[in-house]
């Protein structure tokens, strides 16, 4: 890309950047500030009752040791909230064992001579901790602050799969679009934010020390100092402007998730190419035909979060698989008649969630095992039958949702007999890829990606009808419907509106060439005249 | 007044005894020196004194008071109290450590400061250069000065000082022997003072109490532990620096 373009490409997306980044540091700056305010005391408390420091430590260090997105997962379920709570809780847990081990250690590292001087000359065990212990321990203290903030700022990045917003958005969107630069336009900005993070705090600490008498004076040297003491105050000031004035272009928050207006409709997706692409058909045409304001929450982090969110009144609207609802939500048997399936979907979901499906896209987008064209040929496989035999010498790569789901790989063993020699976890962004390029020889790809044609590879067919239909349709929560009854009408219009093929065409133009969701769903509303 | 009646201690149940059955008296404005080798309990002997270390066996009273009887917090505000290693508080400034006890007892602000001035220039810092400074800024004999001045600064009637010299070279160590007998004479107080130092016992103490492996061999004034050693220790303990005085006295 030439630096011209890039430049355009930045300038482009500067608000947002300065959103996300604002959103970022508000992120980090509350966990550790919440950190700081529970592991400092908690860090005393341990020292002054030795008995209890290997509990404290060992449940701060195990906490420390959850995968960051199994947390945040955990930490989904347990609140049933997306958005920003559970991310402060999870970047505020991690935060603590820097901050108690650091204040535990500097505590513990005061040379024992000086503490038999304080008790000497007379100070009480809380003036011997206040006036010497806990001044003597700040510099360690504030290093364990320091180790803190910057990989805070580093684990937040993830908290955007949960919604919480933050430069992580970009590096999601960049991964479900596989698409390089936005990853770099989350990564770096990242990288440098925890380069300033780390010098601010460093300045912090060095305002903070006492100043000595040879210290050369002077008007700059008396001006830097508090200065430098008020860096990371600044830094947090400074994100707070800029998420105030940047709030307005976008519509996604990062406080008060519920805190929305009667006016607002909350439209989500997953995180990938096709969700995008629906989720902003779906967001422009209500934008065009009504006078709701539509904010996005794209880029959930799978099936659960969208509808533990819908359920729960944290979004509105998203479009769902009736596969998925049937198999994976309500844990029905597969059920391979479209009309049936959804029939009993649509009567499940009214029941239970109080949402409703409404009328279908069209397309149907089903799992499709997938092998390279040249392979099909030479071994002449055309059903999925026909790899039974050979598949424990192939490597198959699989999304890590199809490798549990009942409608995936459980379900393929169980109907075909198929066993894989290896099965590799792969993004669905990349699995298209892997395969063309011989990494892997089986996947499991989805109907309407274009680049199963693109990478020239053969889908195989589903010859005993394992795979309950995926027909997409708006998933949406009864309370808004009743409330906007306007909406059914104007959802409707898409109906029946993208077949497989529209579908995949709209996916590749993104995928494959390179634009982004907004625009490919703008243009495809204006040639279908709906915009 | 000090008094310690049949004092022992042991920090292993009775099996062994750092300090065994001392009985001594420290008067008013005199300064006693404990005098041993390294090991011999003077050092426990001092700190038991305010109670860093608490007696196994026997009474210590200060002030006609039995010290277990008093509140350990109120008892060492009274007793003056200058470290082996100094001590002082590398996180304040000079003036704030000499202020610290005075403050931490409720003293008014200007009465402090007056008397961090007073007691800086008593012990020859002037207070324009060194209050402000950092304990690490100054040389050793400098930070034992600011020692001296904490430990005066809440105007204790007592003063303990466990080898406060020790770790000086010996030019330093002599201007701060004279300086600590003009104080004496100036302050009147009431000192024990360890050191393992012949001569500066020799030098600075109105009575000198010599330890050995826990126990007193002989109390007495330098004079009398020079004429009458009460024990064969006493006596090599003089004698061998007597004979090396006079060796040196031969080369000269």
């Amino acid at each position: 890309m030439s630096l011209e373009s890039l430049t355009t490409y930045i300038v482009n997306r500067l608000p947002e950047l300065w959103l996300r980044t604002g959103e970022h540091i508000m992120l980090t700056g509350f966990s550790t500030g919440t950190a700081i305010l529970i592991g400092i005391p908690l860090g005393i408390i341990i020292f002054r009752n030795a008995w209890l420091r290997a509990p404290v430590m060992a449940v701060i260090g195990i906490l420390q040791t959850i995968p960051s997105l199994a947390m945040l997962v955990f930490l989904l379920a347990l609140l049933q909230k997306i958005g920003a709570l559970p991310a402060l809780i999870a970047l505020t847990l991690y935060a603590l064992l820097p901050i108690v081990r650091n204040t535990l250690t500097g505590l513990k590292g005061v040379s024992p001579q000086v503490i038999e001087a304080a008790t000497g000359i007379g100070m009480t065990k809380y003036q011997r901790l206040k006036l010497v212990r806990i001044p003597l321990a700040a510099s360690v203290i504030i290093a364990g602050i320091r180790t803190a903030a910057v990989v805070g700022v580093g684990i937040a990045t993830l908290s955007a799969f949960i919604g919480a917003g933050g430069l992580g958005q970009f590096i999601n969107r960049g991964l479900a679009l596989y698409d390089t630069k936005l990853i770099l336009l989350g990564a770096v900005p990242t990288a440098l934010l925890a380069l300033i993070v780390d010098f601010s705090i460093g300045a912090f600490e060095w305002g903070f020390r006492p100043e000595r008498k040879k210290d050369k004076k002077g008007l700059v040297k008396s001006l830097v100092r508090p200065l430098a003491l008020m860096m990371p105050l600044l830094l947090i000031m400074t994100a707070g402007i800029l998420s105030y004035f940047t709030r307005p272009l976008s519509g996604i928050q990062t406080e008060a998730v519920s805190k929305t207006s009667t006016r607002t409709i909350r439209i989500a997706t997953k995180n990938f190419t096709e969700q995008l692409i629906l989720g902003e058909i779906m967001a422009q045409l209500i934008e065009a035909r009504t006078d709701l304001f539509v904010e996005r929450y794209f880029n959930l982090g799978g099936t659960m979060i969208c509808h533990n969110a819908l359920v729960h009144g944290q979004i509105d609207l998203y479009a769902e698989y009736i596969g998925t609802g049937l198999t994976v939500i309500l844990k029905y048997p597969v059920i391979s008649d479209p009309e049936e399936a959804l029939s009993q979907v649509r009567e499940a979901y009214k029941k239970r969630f109080n949402a409703r499906w409404l009328k279908p896209f069209g397309f149907n987008n089903t799992y499709a095992i997938t092998v390279r064209t040249a392979d099909a040929k030479s071994y002449g496989w055309t059903r999925i039958s026909d790899i039974q035999k050979a598949a424990p010498r192939l490597r198959a790569g699989f999304t890590a949702e199809f490798t549990e789901r009942p409608d995936g790989y459980p379900g393929l063993r169980q109907i075909y007999g198929l066993r894989f020699g290896e099965i590799r976890d792969l993004d669905p962004a990349i699995m298209y890829e892997a395969v063309s390029k011989g990494e892997v020889d089986v996947i499991c790809a989805f109907v309407t990606d274009g680049r199963i044609a693109a990478y020239n590879l053969k889908s195989l067919e589903d010859d005993r009808q394992f795979f309950p239909p995926y027909h997409a349709a708006p998933v949406i929560r009864g309370e808004i419907l009743e409330e906007h009854k306007k909406l059914r009408d104007v959802l409707a219009l898409l109906e029946g509106l993208l077949d497989n093929a529209t579908m995949q065409s709209l996916n590749f133009k993104v995928d494959g060439k390179g634009y982004s969701p907004a625009q490919v769903a703008g243009a495809f509303l204006k040639s279908q005249g709906l915009l | 007044m000090i008094r310690l009646i049949h004092v022992s201690k042991s920090f292993d149940g009775g099996r062994s005894y750092a300090v065994k059955d001392l009985s001594f008296q420290v008067n008013d404005g005199e300064i006693l020196v404990l005098l041993g080798s390294s090991g011999c309990g003077k050092t426990t002997t001092l700190k038991m004194v305010n109670r860093l270390i608490e007696p196994t066996e026997g009474i210590i009273e200060v002030n006609g008071k039995n010290v277990m009887e008093q509140a350990p917090v109120a008892l060492r505000r009274r007793i003056g109290y200058v470290f082996q290693g100094i001590g002082l508080f590398p996180h304040m400034t000079i003036e704030k450590n000499v202020a610290l006890i005075p403050s931490l007892m409720g003293w008014p602000l200007q009465k402090i400061q007056e008397r961090v001035r007073e007691l800086l220039e008593l012990v020859d810092l002037p207070p324009e250069d060194y209050a402000k400074r950092f304990p690490d800024e100054l040389s050793g004999g400098q930070q034992q000065r600011v020692g001296l001045a904490r430990a005066l600064a809440a105007d204790p009637a007592y003063l303990l000082m466990d080898e406060p010299l020790g770790a000086l070279d010996a030019l330093t160590r002599d201007i701060l022997q004279q300086k600590l007998l003009d104080i004496k004479k100036q302050l009147k107080k009431t000192i024990i003072f360890v050191t393992h130092d012949i001569f500066e016992a020799l030098l600075i103490g109105d009575r000198i109490a010599i330890l050995h492996k826990g126990h007193l061999q002989q109390i007495g004034t330098k004079e009398e532990v020079l004429s009458a050693p009460a024990t064969e220790f006493v006596h090599d303990l003089f004698a061998k620096p007597a004979r090396q005085l006079a060796d040196f006295k031969d080369i000269l």
